[in-house]
């Protein structure tokens, strides 16, 4: 399998303080790869480095051989990024707002399967033309998974995709990213929950305090530190 | 459809939300309505004042060769040529008998604010002072007293009582022209005596633009031109201020929804989302501008016909033509392209909606400088480093542009758009590089020189 993103050396410092210190890690073409860790470890601001949101402060990042400080326009074209607790237009309709994101993908024909695909993805029944700003957490945030998944981007990033959302929202939207990833898109995706990192990740990183301290399979690093559970693992590996 | 396109459709239908443009509506609405209203309360005002008087009765100036002189009659007259129907004049002109009681009570209840009162000695004093051998000593008074109740009538209540005034003056003048021309040996040259000096009209010339003009002062012009341009700074205050507001809430908003940031990772050019921003921040104010510019016209045609001091700007080469207009709409075009630039850098540090509505403050500020300046001294009537402050600031430029346009002054207007086309390319440019750095995502908080300064 070829490597979808690898991250080398890479530091991002916000003026004189040092958020993540020289992360180097690969992820292979249709993994799950789950970043964990505690509140302010650098999990976002990784995430929004791969995303081109944020300027790395030295080392590099490829995304399927693009350079995201030299070629952000290429690493957009095959990536989509969910940030945490994100929202849509308010003003649109489910519906309106898929067809306005396909719309910076594809044109014609191509554009309409590709809305019918999000339409699919979201499930939202006649809910889907109703405005977004009448729509519960669990409803928006199917709509935005939609989004970022219609485009069939070869690498999808995802900040806490299920935080705040209830047990069946949350079900359906963990059993969404096993179906894309076995699909074959790449999923790198943070979380603060154990239960489903562990349930879906194929590796995991955790970081504390801007360092990626271990990386392996769920199974792994549970064997490794003797525990039953990631949850164990995450609070050896922190508190030592 | 490109991004571009895509973009500008997506902020259109933002910013003209159906709310947004419902308050337009009722602006325009209300400035159309406020123009017939205030035109209406000064043609009210202004009109033949209802007005009492009393004793008059037993007050006829009788001169030795028996002509008779009566201010009733006189003001009776005095309406009739204004126009007022003989049989009408009683309900503008109300005799009254006041007798013991209390002034205020008698005014009410003839539903008058004015009243007037001959003296009781008016005639016999006037009668008196006539007399061949009566001396400079020996003068006396012929008094007419005025009352008015002042009631709250807003700011053009002052005008009837000047009417009133006007009036009692006229009777002044009325009296004294007879009793000269009674005193001369020889009546027909009291046209002569009461203007020896020949002035005005014709002998009077004010050099507009470098054209005579004959009858007309430079300060009834300044009052013409004042009348009508005065409500053009505010309305280009209100349209930047809105059109500010709108674009800042709207990038605040957009940071707080993080509709930016998948925005931001989409595959569109950080030039397009700036370009489309701004050029649908731009359709919308002009559309806004467009519009309150639609009902400035009611409100100041409505207000300036009655507010008109008798100028007729168009004849002395001041009015606008379709050209200036033309000029006008494009500066103020420019003005809002420089607003939103300065929008999208100031959007740019709002963390959320409500940060948002604060970064507003600084625009605020810049469009209420120039509207305060233009409208109270004007950009002619400035010192030089007011003028130098105004000029900077480019909303300023078209709220100058009427009256220079006005007064050909074609070097100001268009030093004024390269001005503000320079000034909008530099703002957008700053934009397109805060699109590219971290500030649009992690705020001011973040950055190196913020934080060695805070730490200061």
């Amino acid at each position: 399998m070829t490597d979808a993103l690898v991250l080398n050396d890479v530091r991002k410092s916000y003026g004189n303080r040092e958020a993540v210190h020289g992360i180097t890690l690969s992820v292979k073409e249709g993994e799950i790869f789950g970043l964990i860790g505690h509140n302010g470890a650098g999990k976002t601001t990784t995430l929004r480095m791969i995303s081109t949101l944020l300027r790395i402060t030295s080392g590099s990042i490829q995304v399927y051989g693009h350079d995201v400080a030299t070629e952000p326009e290429r690493v957009r074209e095959v990536i989509s990024y969910l940030p945490e607790d994100a929202g849509a237009y308010k003003d649109l309709t489910g519906r309106k707002y898929l067809e306005f994101m396909a719309s910076f993908f594809k044109s014609g024909e191509e554009r309409e399967a590709m809305i019918r695909r999000g339409i699919e993805l979201a499930d939202l029944g006649d809910r889907i033309d109703s405005k977004v700003d009448t729509y519960s957490k669990g409803m928006m945030r199917r709509l935005l998974i939609a989004r970022a998944i219609m485009p069939q981007p070869k690498l999808a990033i995802m900040d806490e995709v299920t935080s705040g959302l209830d047990v069946i929202n949350a079900f359906e939207i963990r059993q969404v990213i096993k179906d894309i990833a076995a699909s074959g898109v790449t999923v790198v995706m943070s979380s603060h929950n154990m239960f489903e990192v562990d349930m879906l990740c194929d590796r995991v990183g955790l970081l504390d305090q801007g360092n990626l301290v271990v990386v392996g399979s769920p199974a792994e690093l549970k064997e490794q530190y003797g525990v039953d559970t990631l949850e164990e693992v995450f609070v050896k590996v922190v508190k030592g | 459809m490109n991004h571009l396109t895509n973009i500008v459709k997506k902020e259109v239908r933002e910013l003209l939300t159906p709310g947004s443009v419902a308050s337009v509506i009722i602006m325009v609405i209300l400035f159309a309505s406020l123009g017939g209203l205030i035109g209406g309360e000064v043609e009210k005002a202004s009109g033949l004042p209802v007005l009492g008087i009393a004793g008059y009765e037993d007050n006829t100036v009788v001169l030795e060769d028996g002509t008779e002189w009566n201010a009733y009659i006189e003001l009776r007259d005095a309406y009739i040529n204004a126009g007022v129907p003989a049989s009408d004049v009683g309900q503008y002109l109300r005799t009254v008998v006041i007798g013991d009681r209390d002034l205020y009570d008698v005014m009410k209840e003839y539903e008058i604010s004015s009243l007037i009162v001959l003296d009781q000695d008016f005639a016999k004093n006037i009668e008196h002072n006539m007399q061949p051998d009566t001396t400079a000593l020996d003068l006396r008074k012929a008094v007419i007293y005025e009352y008015y109740l002042y009631e709250p009538t807003g700011m053009f209540g002052s005008v009837s009582s000047t009417t009133v005034n006007s009036l009692v003056d006229a009777l002044n003048n009325n009296l004294s022209s007879l009793l000269i021309k009674k005193s001369i040996d020889n009546p027909s040259i009291y046209s002569f005596l009461a203007n020896p000096i020949t002035h005005g009209g014709h002998n009077m010339k004010t050099i507009v633009n470098g054209v005579p003009h004959d009858g007309v002062t430079p300060q009834a012009i300044a009052s013409e031109v004042s009348t009508s341009t005065m409500m053009v700074p505010i309305i280009i205050m209100i349209i930047i201020m809105m059109v500010g507001s709108i674009v800042i809430s709207s990038m605040g908003s957009e940071k707080e929804n993080k509709t930016l940031e998948t925005l931001l990772t989409l595959p569109i050019k950080r030039t397009s989302i700036v370009t489309g921003k701004i050029v649908a921040a731009a359709i919308v104010g002009l559309i806004y501008g467009l519009a309150y510019m639609f009902g400035m016209r009611f409100y100041m045609g409505s207000m300036t016909k009655s507010m008109s001091s008798g100028v007729d700007l168009e004849e002395l080469g001041l009015s606008l033509g379709y050209g200036d207009y033309a000029i006008l709409s494009l500066s103020m075009f420019l003005a809002i392209v420089c607003a939103l630039g300065i929008c999208m850098i100031l959007g740019a540090f709002a963390k959320n909606y409500k940060s948002a509505q604060t970064m507003t403050m600084p625009l605020s500020i810049l469009a209420m400088i120039p509207m305060f300046v233009i409208m109270f001294s004007g950009w002619y009537g400035s010192a030089s480093i007011i003028q130098g402050l105004v000029f900077a600031i480019p909303f300023s430029h078209p709220m100058m542009a009427v009256q220079a346009l006005m007064y050909d002054d074609l070097t100001l207007v268009l030093s004024g758009m390269v001005y503000m086309v320079v000034f909008a390319v530099i703002t957008i440019l700053i934009t397109v590089r805060l699109y590219g750095s971290d500030i649009l995502i992690t705020g001011l908080g973040q950055n190196k020189t913020v934080q060695k300064l805070t730490r200061k």
